[in-house]
């Protein structure tokens, strides 16, 4: 079965073209990666997948279900870690994954057991009644992770999962992760870490919200490179250029350095 | 939308925002803190201090005259503190794990209006703590109709917030919120000076004709010994126009025994407002959604 599918998918901010006629297809149980320069459309595409953002034209099916029309059944059916922690920094780790239980609609005999197996899972049962504030970038991701798998999504999106991680917890991600590919589950990520693209089974490079580059990473060095050596890191400069890709900053990379400097009610 | 709110899992969402909203509130001991310390600078500094020089208010102290004004001033502060929070929610928080899931928002929306107006209550029940001291007596009957009147107001105002937050993209800080919006409404609603009030006994009628027909064109008349202030009709116009007057109106009716607006009125701008800004967040939320 196809997990996902798009169909010219595209997305435009104003005049600003983010995702421009996306073309698609991941097959159900395949770890995807999709790379790309800063403001390639990786986000922008996410978005659309994970019903956060409507598409300008085109169309995208999740595990069989339009994302516009029948969004209430794509995000019952799918998990997400986003770029950058989603859990409130007041509440404990028990507590997190309580309103996340609820929001699901978990039934409420089952909550209590799913919250144990969740924190067990996450190696987190003995932080579980501490404020998430106090945590460390690992135990957040970590945590998060088992959010996201809390109500036993048949997909995983992960968007940049890495970021802010050192290497002992960004391994220990790796290995969750690799753990749940074992039981079948389909993975999309997208990252700038190209040697985690190395694992999936097929990358897909974006640029300036076209598609550049689409298959396995041996592929792609075959075709790109000429050989199967080298790095994926090569296959990507290769196809989008050495050039910086500089962004403005957004709202929300202001709102974080707020926060860094200890703003008021940013917690 | 009204089909989703009654699965019956849509119960526990606006239960466990409602536990969120409490559940923060009890974690941050600076919002309790914040709601003592105004407590005691509005009611016991400023209170003591301009009652020193004002004698009184239509027959109340001065203390007495800011006391459920500033019970309103509370709730302004814990209502707006609970919907601004969707701010952060939006950027850096919970509130994209909430748009991702199935949950109903309206639910959610109803979750965060109890909870915000929980908290308000509670911020808004500290200077029952200090009635005693500046000699405001309340009834049971009137302490319950005090404590209606301060929820329903709660959700009035976290729902006012939760539109205002919904339309904010950037954000430095709660001092603009408090500067520009709580302030305002507060000073702007009766709260701390009278719309028309008897201030003082001392003798009008001793003061020289010429004069006294000075003062009546400034706006000062005479009843019996005590001078009638009338405001600038300016300031009367924002204080008509802003909804916590009217809110607080009742609650001064319920605390203190006396009413500047007409009973009615006040309920009918209260309720309208209630239904308003419910709707409103409602709305809002809702629209959070749809990208």
């Amino acid at each position: 079965m196809v997990a996902i599918r798009c169909a010219g998918l595209s997305r435009r901010f104003g005049s600003l073209v983010a995702v421009a006629g996306l073309d698609l297809e991941v097959e159900e149980g395949e770890f995807f990666a999709l790379l790309g320069p800063n403001g390639a459309g990786k986000t922008t595409t996410l978005y659309m997948l994970i019903t956060l953002l409507s598409p300008s034209e085109g169309e995208a099916y999740v595990l069989g279900r339009h994302v516009v029309r029948e969004a209430e059944a794509v995000r019952r059916s799918i998990g997400i870690v986003f770029q950058d922690p989603v859990l409130d920094e007041r509440l404990t780790a028990w507590e997190n994954l309580e309103v996340y239980a609820f929001l699901y609609g978990l039934p409420l005999k089952v909550i209590r057991g799913a919250i144990l197996e969740a924190l067990a899972w996450a190696s987190l049962e003995e932080a579980a009644h501490r404020p998430v504030r106090t945590f460390s970038g690992g135990m957040k991701r970590r945590l998060e992770l088992a959010r996201a798998l809390m109500h036993k999504p048949r997909l995983l999106f992960l968007d940049e999962p890495s970021l802010g991680l050192d290497p002992q917890g960004r391994r220990q991600l790796w290995e969750k992760v690799q753990a749940l590919r074992q039981e079948g589950l389909t993975v999309f990520l997208t990252t700038h870490y190209l040697l985690e693209a190395e694992a999936a089974d097929r990358v897909g490079i974006l640029d300036r919200g076209r598609l550049v580059a689409l298959g396995s990473p041996k592929e792609l060095k075959r075709r790109v490179l000429g050989q199967e050596e080298g790095s994926l890191e090569e296959v990507f400069l290769a196809l989008t250029g050495r050039g910086l890709r500089d962004e403005e900053v957004s709202p929300k990379e202001r709102f974080l350095s707020y926060r860094k400097r200890g703003g008021e009610h940013s917690r | 939308m009204i089909r989703e709110v009654a699965r019956p899992w849509a119960v526990g969402v606006v239960w466990i925002f409602w536990k969120r909203e409490v559940l923060r509130y009890l974690r941050d001991r600076s919002q309790a803190f914040g709601g003592v310390s105004r407590t005691v600078l509005w009611l016991l500094i400023l209170g003591y201090g301009l009652g020193a020089s004002f004698r009184d208010i239509e027959g109340y102290t001065y203390s007495q005259y800011v006391f459920p004004g500033v019970m309103v001033l509370n709730v302004l502060f814990a209502g707006l503190q609970s919907a601004i929070v969707l701010v952060w929610d939006r950027e850096v928080g919970l509130l994209r794990a909430v748009l991702v899931s199935p949950a109903p928002m309206l639910a959610v929306a109803l979750g965060k209006l109890l909870g915000g107006a929980t908290v308000a209550l509670i911020q808004g029940s500290i200077p029952l703590l200090f009635a005693p001291l500046v000699g405001v007596s309340l009834s049971l009957k009137g302490l319950l109709l005090a404590w209606l009147i301060v929820f329903t107001l709660g959700i009035m105002v976290t729902g006012f917030g939760v539109v205002l937050a919904s339309r904010m993209r950037n954000f430095e800080g709660f001092g603009s919120i408090s500067n520009g919006v709580i302030q305002p409404l507060y000073f702007l609603s009766g709260s701390i000076f009278p719309l028309k009030g008897v201030v003082g006994g001392v003798g009008f009628l001793d003061i020289p004709e010429a004069l006294r027909a000075e003062l009546e064109r400034l706006g000062i008349h005479t009843i019996g010994g005590g001078w009638v202030v009338e405001l600038p009709l300016w300031l009367k116009a924002l204080v008509y126009a802003n909804p916590i007057s009217y809110a607080l109106d009742l609650l001064r009716y319920v605390t203190l025994g006396y009413a500047q607006l007409p009973l009615g009125l006040s309920l009918g701008v209260m309720l309208l407002c209630f239904v308003l800004t419910s709707l409103g967040a409602s709305w809002a939320m809702g629209q959070m959604r749809k990208g």
